[in-house]
């Protein structure tokens, strides 16, 4: 009979496992379709035969695993299965590896190539109509190969040189600019020796070509009061790439939330990393580190809410609660503190407006970003703040639930594919004919500007975009919000 | 029925020397695929492999021995040769959701994926086709044919993904179906890989092609004949108006008969769909569908067509459901809401996870004016064996999708659960109906065809597939109940077949 | 094989006498005799007959009304005709399921008037009057509605069929939705009963509309111009929503085009579905040579003359033109400029919304020129992605010309064959290939 439910019901047929010299285990990772970057330099780690892929501590829950029916109808929504047609880069075929591991399977050289490309875009916990966690499923199977799997060499430094620059807004900053300033740093062995400016330089050209709006910007202020009566006190979030890249973001952010009625409190010296890119990455202890010291950061405001910006930070800070879970000293506060989190256009709708909207004529695709659209649902808010403001049209890209490549720092570990994604994703943007493309993550910004040039090459003459080789203005829906309320000319929005 | 050996298994019988050939067998046939595809195309590495071990009916599964993932109809029929050589039976894959096993790889097989044959060759509008590979999506067809006007009719409620590939071997059906027709209603013409490795083109862009119909013959035979590489399909002209209405009744009684009224009244609605009180709370859980509270059926029928056809009938059709005991009739006043209709039907199936840990979905038609006395027989069958069941249907045709809820931490559940499922196939037999609408015989119902068919029916159903496969290496062992061989076989054969070696085939 | 001696006698020993009869004079299929007649009622006496005929290595050929027995090449042998005629009758008419069972002798025009106090149908055409179900199915013949309900292979929902051998099988079922098992139906669809004898049809019904009316539209200019005009025509009337029954082309070999558009369905749609067809076609001229509208008249009554007819007569010439409905009018531009070039007069008639024609070439014509006419109307359905089927013609006209043309899978084909009819005794050599 057709049945679907828990697995394991029915015990697995066929042969058993293989003798060790069929498995060709060293040979996995050059059968991969993925350019993963240079081969590496020594053999992959030995794969650890016999003990089961998971521990105890956070492993994937079984009962998670089970509620997968085997429908399929995430596939057509998994960025990697777009790309590869390959069962186990889809994410029931990753359930499928999760549960092999759960059932006792070793936590293989394989198993962990088709974990680490999963982009952790969320579009298939969207897409699941049995209300799989696959989220769940991901974060904590990348918790426990950060812990329990020995990367190549190579693979370690790159990541180790990721995370020593990226969650640090001020190391960001020194890659802005003049080279020198990024060669006196002692940024310069780490990154150099590792490639990583190498797979960072493309992002890199595409921010000096949004140069106008990527001027250094003052810090942002310990407090900005609110404008009129007072409806709330937010805290808000600057961000890593945000405040290093963006910081023009942050202000509009600042005085769309003041305008609104919010005070808004910022401390700008006091915030560090709130943890995502960590989080998502399974990089589970650092998380938490920083999680407790964004809590501190904040712990003497009395706050109604706080901020957030970038999707990606939103959506982990709302789960503070559960990273910190087990933390007795901090359990209870960053239960309370996830319960404020809000991402800006949340806010703004939930609070309604206040501040008088000015016409801006322009058109406008607006791109869901994954951990917002995704992991946090927020899909008609921003959409509601964009088509409330006078003569804005705004229109629909096609296959919005489809990930851009960005993914955190996936396009900086997969830059091959993740430019496969961005230049689908920026040919459905153009195909809107907008004018302004407007998100509301900074990696999806980086990544469709970066893309947008290829796309309209690839699309042909016929298609050329008002914006030359840039293709297409961008935007965070904050800045949208400001000009209008401000009155500021539209094409300040589109220089 | 479903831990049963199927006699094929190599963990009963044979000996350490056979299974160590075929190991060995399929070590070569790997190595020399590598050498014609791409190093990612061919796949054995076994933590891969398990991820092909079932499709959508993850209650079988079975690993196999190599899958392989060919980008072009050519290297499709070099594939299948390789095999052919080799003696290796193979099993075509498309995106993974039938479910009825079709697509259950052998475990001395290779699974032959057609997921990246993906292109959509044609959009025809003037012609009303489309031509398209075996993996691309069903719906992806609709969605290249709307700028035109123009859509591809066959709608499974898995369309989002299921692959036109794996709808030409099942001939999926879909909501729609009523009064569109299947998957073979749909298509025209096929390039497909015979079973010797052939490229060979069936049908074509016109209808009537001179000689066998052997595309009609190819459309649901489940991958035994071959693996199609090529779709050659029809496009139907968007209707002008579509309307939808979801109709509340306190009984299935009532909604069955306000079901039969609609279609004795010449009405020939593009879909009639019911769904019974369970089947609803567990839609509400998942999609939050919003339909009437204390329904004890829902009916959501649709008619379309020219505005004033649709006019007219809608009005009757209202009528007749209040007539019949409807206690709310709601209009889909646009888009949004009719999609929020279908959307509990469609999530209906993978829904029901939210209310039981484990379920059946099964399969089967009876003619429609039985549907009252068969739900009667159905609910008693399932009271008996203190079994829910939540009944999921197209009414308009009377194809049943009962979900037979279980529990297998509770003692005996799974095999009351089976036994339930396997009367509820015997009652639609016993009213003159089908064990499958749209699912598919595959391995799961293949011990259920007997009961449709005699031994000559299947013997002579048997000439057809011999006829394409004298060698049984296309999906073997799927469909029919007995494995049979051919007889002469064209060409060269070393050695006894192994199921005649085995003792468990008759010679045809 | 079929010279055993002694047949006759075995048979009525044998069998039941009843059954089988010497043949007479008119006992005939394409030129050849038969030697026995056998007349069954039951699908249990088919198999009987057929049973009995493979004892002995006889050749079989069924005949229900013989109005398609000279379709096809005559049968290498023939030594004994299965007479469908008693073998009639509905078994099961579910009014409520819209689905019948009628034996394969029935003919159409029976069954209609069997269904009609139902208000339901079998949505077939029958273009050659007394045609039986089972000669139907297995020459898939189709008319004007095939357009609205499709054809035989999208109706037939059953069937049961004896084989070669005398076994009795059964595919398909009573209920319209069911994939189990492998659709022998479809295989035997127009097989011209080279796999078996069919003796039982399940067919999906159809609500008769309450209300239909025929649109029809002259167009005035000849040759490759009307031709063009006939392809608008289609086009705009396929790009409406008027969802017709039938859109048909009859173009006779001198004289107007005549397009003619069915629409079915209740009263008050039919009437505005009519109209709105009847605008769209007067004002789809455009500005064309003619420059003013076309003649278009709404007849709620009666179909033309002409439809659902071949457009030939009993020892005529008859095609079957195929090609993708774009190239419809590059057919019927093919036909008159062959015609011309040949000087052959050719009418062509057919469904010009499924791309399905008819052309028909009288009996006197000279078999050289239709042996070119045949060839160059192929190259014209090959372009157009199509077939041309010489259905029917005369002796000398078959002695010159291929009647089947390329087929694909025609490899495939014979293999079916053997295996269903081993020692190819059903209807040998009356379809494709030889089979």
């Amino acid at each position: 009979m057709p049945r679907s439910g828990r697995s394991g019901l029915i015990p697995t047929r066929g042969h058993p496992a293989p003798p060790p010299d069929q498995g060709e285990p060293g040979t996995e990772q050059a059968a991969s379709p993925p350019d993963q970057g240079e081969p590496d330099a020594e053999p992959p780690a030995p794969p650890d035969r016999g003990e089961p892929a998971f521990d105890g501590h956070r492993p994937p829950p079984a009962e998670v695993v089970a509620d997968c029916v085997h429908c399929g109808f995430c596939l057509p929504s998994c960025p990697t299965y777009l790309l590869w047609g390959e069962e186990m880069d889809s994410p029931r075929g990753r359930i499928h590896l999760i549960k092999q591991g759960l059932e006792g399977e070793p936590l293989s050289e394989t198993m962990v190539g088709h974990f680490d490309r999963c982009l952790g875009c969320m579009a298939c916990v969207t897409a699941c109509p049995s209300g799989v966690r696959y989220d769940t499923l991901i974060e904590r199977t990348r918790q426990q190969v950060e812990r329990r799997h020995v990367r190549s060499p190579r693979e370690r430094a790159l990541r180790a040189a990721i995370f020593a620059l990226f969650p640090y807004p001020r190391r960001l900053r020194l890659l802005r600019g003049p080279l020198w300033a990024y060669q006196a740093s002692g940024l310069r062995n780490l990154v150099d020796r590792t490639g990583l400016l190498r797979r960072l330089a493309p992002t890199l050209a595409t921010l000096e070509s949004l140069a106008p709006r990527l001027t250094r910007a003052p810090r942002p202020p310990r407090r900005v009061p609110a404008y009129g009566p007072r409806r709330a006190a937010v805290g808000m979030l600057t961000g890593c790439v945000q405040s290093a890249f963006f910081p023009g973001v942050n202000s509009a952010t600042a005085r769309v939330l003041a305008a609104e009625g919010c005070e808004v409190v910022i401390n700008p010296e006091r915030q560090g990393c709130c943890g995502a890119l960590s989080l998502h990455n399974g990089r589970e202890e650092e998380a938490r580190r920083f999680a407790r010291d964004l809590i501190d950061a904040f712990a003497a405001e009395r706050l109604d809410y706080f901020v957030v910006n970038a999707a990606g930070c939103g959506s982990a800070l709302k789960e503070y609660g559960d990273l910190l879970a087990d933390d007795p000293a901090y359990a209870e506060r960053a239960a309370a503190f996830a319960a404020r989190v809000r991402d800006l256009s949340e806010l703004l709708v939930e609070l309604g407006p206040v501040a008088t909207r000015h016409p801006l004529p322009v058109s406008v695709a607006y791109h869901d970003a994954c951990h917002l659209g995704h992991a946090q649902g927020i899909r008609s808010q921003p959409r509601e703040l964009l088509r409330a403001i006078p003569e804005l049209e705004l229109r629909e890209i096609a296959d919005p639930e489809l990930c851009c490549g960005s993914a955190g720092v996936w396009n900086v570990l997969n830059p091959e594919p993740a430019a496969r994604l961005g230049e689908r994703k920026a040919r459905d943007v153009l195909a809107t004919g907008a004018s302004l493309l407007v998100t509301a993550n900074p990696g999806c910004l980086m990544q469709i500007a970066a893309a947008l040039p290829r796309a309209a090459d690839a699309s042909g003459p016929r298609s050329t975009s008002p914006r030359g080789d840039r293709g297409m203005a961008l935007a965070h829906t904050a800045q949208v919000l400001d000009a209008s309320i401000r009155r500021l000319p539209v094409t300040r929005l589109l220089d | 029925m479903t831990g049963d050996d199927d006699g094929r298994s190599t963990t009963t019988g044979p000996d350490g020397d056979r299974s160590a050939e075929r190991a060995a067998t399929i070590g070569r046939l790997a190595a020399e695929l590598r050498t014609r595809l791409d190093a990612d195309q061919v796949i054995d590495d076994r933590a891969r492999l398990r991820t092909y071990e079932c499709d959508g009916l993850a209650a079988y599964r079975v690993v196999p021995a190599l899958v392989v993932l060919p980008h072009t109809a050519q290297e499709c029929a070099l594939v299948v040769r390789s095999c052919v050589a080799a003696g290796v039976p193979f099993v075509a894959r498309g995106s993974g959701t039938g479910l009825s096993g079709g697509a259950l790889p052998h475990p001395d097989g290779v699974l032959v994926v057609t997921s990246r044959l993906r292109e959509i060759r044609e959009v025809a509008p003037a012609d009303e086709r489309a031509v398209v590979e075996p993996g691309v999506i069903n719906l992806a067809v609709s969605r290249a044919a709307h700028p035109h006007g123009y859509y591809y009719a066959p709608d499974p409620s898995s369309q989002q993904i299921c692959s036109i590939g794996g709808n030409v071997a099942e001939n999926s059906g879909g909501a729609h179906c009523l009064k569109y027709g299947f998957t073979t209603n749909h298509v025209l013409g096929l390039q497909v890989v015979t079973p010797d490795g052939e490229l060979v083109r069936l049908g074509g862009a016109a209808p009537d092609s001179p000689g066998y119909d052997l595309v009609g013959a190819f459309v649901g035979s489940e991958g035994t004949l071959g693996i199609a590489t090529e779709v050659t399909v029809r496009l139907v002209r968007l209707p002008e108006s579509v309307r939808t209405l979801l109709a509340a009744f306190p009984t299935t009684d009532a909604a069955g008969a306000a079901t039969s009224a609609i279609i004795a009244a010449g009405v020939v609605p593009a879909a009639v769909e019911m769904m019974d009180a369970l089947a609803i709370e567990a839609a509400e859980a998942a999609v939050r569908c919003g339909y009437p509270a204390g329904a004890g059926a829902v009916l959501i029928v649709e008619l379309d067509g020219p505005a004033v056809e649709v006019e007219a009938q809608f009005a009757e059709v209202v009528t007749l459901c209040r007539t019949h005991r409807a206690f709310e009739v709601r209009i889909a006043a646009d888009e949004a809401q009719r999609a929020l209709f279908w959307k509990g039907r469609k999530s209906a199936f993978a829904a029901v996870g939210r209310l039981s840990p484990d379920y059946i979905v099964q399969d089967g038609v009876i003619p429609r004016t039985a549907l009252p006395e068969v739900l009667r027989r159905i609910g008693e069958l399932a009271a008996e064996r203190g079994i829910r069941v939540a009944n999921v249907f197209h009414a308009g045709d009377g194809n049943l999708h009962p979900l037979v809820l279980f529990d297998e931490t509770i003692d005996g559940q799974t095999d009351r659960a089976e036994e339930l499922s396997g009367a509820i196939l015997d009652l639609c037999v016993a009213y003159g109906g089908s064990i499958t609408g749209e699912h598919g015989v595959g391995m799961d119902k293949a011990t259920y065809l007997p009961r449709m068919f005699t031994d000559d029916d299947l013997d002579t159903m048997q000439l057809l597939r011999c006829a394409f496969d004298p060698r049984s290496l296309a999906n073997p062992g799927k469909i029919f109940p007995t494995p049979r061989l051919c007889g002469e076989v064209p060409g060269r054969r070393k050695g006894p077949h192994p199921l005649q070696e085995a003792g468990l085939a008759e010679v045809f | 094989m079929s010279d055993v001696p002694g047949s006759v006698d075995l048979l009525a020993t044998i069998e039941d006498a009843g059954l089988v009869r010497p043949a007479g004079p008119v006992d005939v299929v394409g030129g050849v005799p038969a030697r026995f007649v056998a007349e069954p009622a039951t699908t249990e006496q088919v198999a009987t007959v057929l049973a009995a005929a493979a004892r002995h290595g006889l050749t079989v050929v069924a005949r229900g009304s013989g109005s398609k027995l000279d379709w096809g090449h005559p049968p290498t042998a023939l030594d004994l005709i299965v007479d469908t005629r008693r073998l009639a009758g509905v078994v099961e008419h579910a009014a409520g399921d819209l689905i019948v069972v009628v034996r394969a002798g029935t003919p159409l025009a029976e069954l209609r008037q069997l269904l009609a106090p139902a208000g339901q149908q079998l949505a077939l055409d029958d273009p050659l009057p007394g045609a039986t179900v089972g000669g139907v199915v297995s020459t898939n013949t189709s008319g004007p509605r095939r357009m609205g309900y499709g054809t035989v292979r999208d109706l037939l929902i059953g069937v049961t069929l004896v084989r070669a051998d005398g076994v009795v099988a059964h595919a398909g079922g009573k209920v319209v939705k069911n994939v189990a098992g492998y659709d022998l139906g479809k295989l035997v669809t127009g097989a011209y009963g080279t796999l078996g004898l069919v003796t039982e049809c399940a067919f999906r019904l159809h609500p008769v509309p309450a209300a239909q009316a025929y649109v029809r539209c002259r167009v005035p200019l000849a040759g490759a111009g009307g031709a063009d005009l006939v392809g608008r025509l289609v086009a705009t009337v396929r790009a409406a929503q008027l969802v017709p029954d039938a859109l048909e082309v009859d173009a006779p070999v001198d004289g107007p085009i005549e397009l003619v558009v069915l629409i079915g369905g209740t009263t008050a749609g039919v009437a505005g579905r009519a109209e709105a067809a009847r605008r769209l076609l007067a004002g789809a001229a455009g500005p064309g040579p003619t420059g003013a509208d076309l003649e278009v008249l709404v007849d709620a009554g009666s179909p033309p003359p002409w439809w659902s007819r071949y457009p030939w007569l009993p020892g005529d010439t008859g095609l079957k033109l195929t090609g993708v409905l774009s190239a419809v009018p590059d057919l019927l531009g093919a036909a008159r400029t062959v015609a011309d070039r040949h000087d052959v007069p050719i009418r062509v008639r057919g469904s010009a919304g499924t791309g399905v024609l008819y052309a028909g070439l009288p009996a006197n014509a000279e078999p050289d020129r239709v042996a070119g006419v045949v060839e160059e109307l192929r190259g014209a359905a090959g372009t157009a992605g199509g077939h041309a089927v010489v259905l029917t013609a005369p002796d000398r006209v078959r002695d010159r010309v291929d009647l089947w043309g390329p087929v694909e899978g025609l490899e495939l084909m014979r293999r079916v064959k053997d295996r269903f009819d081993p020692e190819a005794r059903l209807a040998p050599g009356r379809f494709v290939g030889g089979i």
